[in-house]
């Protein structure tokens, strides 16, 4: 069992450019306010989403899709600022344009009333788990720095690393804005798919098979 | 309508524009400083002792030399970058806007980098004359923080641009320039919101002069503030800051340490409240809308070259030019900008009529500044902003005369 609906796809060729390495960020600073600006609203329409899915028992299809490409942006700009990937991401969060990218239902499913209503609250232990794995993180990234701004690339188990994190902090997320009912996976095996690496230059493709 | 008609239309237009441009300018460009004012030569060995004077040329020539540095390292690194820059739309996943911006950033960092050991040198130039006082370390911390919010505002600048080019093709510059000239403003009326200006809670005379001064200049009430620098640096500076109800005046700590008597503060807070007075923050946006139009003008038609604004093959050119036009235009800036000091100067006289404490404010800025007080011709075309101070003494001078002083 290694599926999860939140499923994180690596197609990163593990290059890293001296230049966008040393000033990442700084770089990565008019992608966070966008970040933020969007997460505005996201909380707005999860509000929404919540009250929907508590009546209907499920999120409504608009706002599954909103909030499916904000956490598709994220995880761009969360693999960028953690040197996971290479190419500073688009603005707009759309499928297929970026070598680490987030597959996300944009359908809604039937969840369950009484999770839906204490999700808040279950989502605490994930969270808590997320935190350790977050900090590790920032320490692997900044180790990871120095070797990608000496080398011009990035070694292979931290940027694993960094990716299980990414998509662990994802599969929270999607949790907790309602996108998916089902709870974060913290076994690195779980919802990610490690695929070749793209050729450069190329635009970045799905990887064809899962784990 | 015919070709020659459209020519001639089109002459037409573009001699209304060129007119009404010239008109503005000229209107800018006039003064309080009465036009048959004689200046007297001024000898300043006879003000300031001969070694201050020695030291303040010393200082001087090589801040210059510093300062030259700074103007045409950008041209050469951004000269190179314009040609070279668009080898890092590979590094970019972003649709076109988000690569213009990644392209404009690290034509900046790549600035930042090139321009970094002439910067120290200079900052240990200005340590070892005790004006500046921060540390290395905390210095480059503080550029690095500062060049995030570079990143920031050419990434603000590339979205109007690009977005408009998208949009209007190569007539994005005529909706641009109006954009250019609202930010501007609007920085100009936030920006006393934003420098972290404190009350003036130790100096009650001077508040009361303020108080006074500004009702002689007949500006209304306009709030005395404090800039506190003085970890930072000992220059002594006075800024006249905001429009409408944002308008202060705010004095740099280092001007309220005891190196300046309680007449050369007056003179100093007068010369600010003209600038009030003679609507100077605002000639400055409007000199600024006069050549805001040329310069995008310009840019759209050097970028058509390599497609247009609308694509990120261009903003490496883009950010020449960007840098690149207001060092052309810099001597008539500095011309104007002095123009502007003098008439506030000329004011702070009429309003104080204390020209010597006036006289004694300059020959202090000689001392505390160590800036040369009658620089070559080529130094004041360069960098120039304010009269030299010779010449602000000599317009004193001049000013006593007139009133028999």
């Amino acid at each position: 069992m290694n599926e999860h609906p939140i499923t994180l796809h690596v197609m990163d060729d593990l290059r890293r450019s001296r230049l966008t390495v040393f000033f990442r960020g700084l770089l990565v600073l008019p992608h966070f306010i966008w970040l933020y600006l969007w997460a505005i609203v996201v909380y707005i329409v999860a509000l929404l989403n919540w009250l929907v899915a508590l009546v209907i028992g499920r999120p409504a299809k608009p706002f599954q899709r909103f909030i499916a490409a904000w956490l598709r942006y994220a995880t761009t700009v969360f693999a960028y600022v953690f040197l996971i990937a290479n190419p500073f991401p688009g603005f707009t969060g759309e499928p297929g344009s970026y070598p680490i990218e987030l597959e996300v239902p944009t359908t809604p499913e039937k969840q369950n009333r009484l999770k839906t209503f204490f999700r808040v609250l279950l989502v605490y232990p994930a969270l808590i788990v997320g935190a350790v794995l977050m900090y590790a993180t920032y320490f692997v990234t900044m180790l990871a720095w120095w070797v990608a701004l000496i080398t011009g690339r990035m070694p292979r188990g931290f940027r694993d690393l960094g990716a299980n994190a990414i998509r662990y902090l994802m599969q929270i997320y999607a949790y907790l804005l309602l996108v998916t009912g089902t709870y974060p996976c913290s076994s690195p095996y779980v919802g990610i798919s490690l695929g070749a690496p793209v050729v450069e230059g190329a635009p970045a493709k799905k990887a064809s098979a899962k784990k | 309508m015919t070709t020659n008609s459209r020519r001639l239309l089109g002459l037409l237009v573009f001699g209304a524009l060129a007119g009404g441009w010239l008109y503005a300018a000229h209107a800018l460009w006039q003064t309080s400083v009465p036009s048959n004012l004689k200046l007297p030569h001024v000898d300043m060995s006879s003000l300031v002792s001969a070694s201050q004077l020695h030291r303040a040329q010393h200082f001087s020539l090589i801040l210059d030399l510093f300062s030259l540095a700074g103007l045409l390292l950008p041209l050469v690194v951004l000269a190179l970058y314009a040609k070279w820059g668009h080898r890092f739309i590979g590094e970019s996943a972003a649709g076109p806007i988000g690569t213009g911006m990644l392209l404009a950033m690290l034509g900046l960092a790549i600035l930042w980098m090139a321009t970094l050991p002439s910067n120290i040198a200079e900052l240990w130039w200005l340590r070892r004359y005790g004006i500046e006082k921060i540390g290395y370390t905390e210095w480059v911390i503080g550029t690095w923080y500062g060049l995030g919010a570079e990143f920031l505002g050419i990434c603000l600048t590339i979205l109007i641009v690009m977005g408009f080019a998208r949009l209007l093709k190569d007539r994005w510059w005529l909706a641009g320039a109006p954009v250019f000239v609202g930010i501007a403003l609007l920085v100009t009326f936030v920006q006393p919101y934003m420098s972290g200006l404190a009350p003036m809670n130790d100096h009650y005379a001077l508040v009361q002069a303020e108080k006074r001064l500004a009702k002689e200049e007949g500006v209304g009430n306009i709030p005395l503030k404090v800039e506190n620098v003085g970890t930072q640096t000992t220059a002594p500076n006075a800024e006249a800051m905001g429009l409408g109800p944002s308008r202060r005046i705010a004095l740099w700590d280092t001007m309220l340490d005891g190196r300046f008597s309680e007449p050369q503060l007056e003179f100093v807070v007068a010369h600010e409240l003209a600038h009030h007075k003679h609507k100077d923050l605002w000639k400055g946006l409007g000199w600024y809308a006069l050549f805001a139009f040329p310069i995008a003008y310009l840019i759209a038609r050097v970028t058509k070259r390599r497609g247009g604004m609308a694509v990120p093959l261009a903003v490496p050119l883009f950010l020449f030019v960007w840098v690149a036009f207001p060092m052309v235009t810099l001597p008539i800036d500095n011309a104007f900008s002095r123009r502007l000091e003098a008439a506030a100067d000329w004011e702070a006289l009429q309003a104080t009529r204390d020209p010597n404490g006036g006289k004694e404010l300059f020959v202090s800025f000689v001392r505390t500044t160590n800036e040369n007080p009658n620089p070559p011709a080529w130094d004041s075309i360069l960098f120039g902003n304010h009269p030299t101070e010779a010449q602000r003494i000599a317009m004193i001078e001049a000013w006593q005369q007139r009133n028999g002083g």
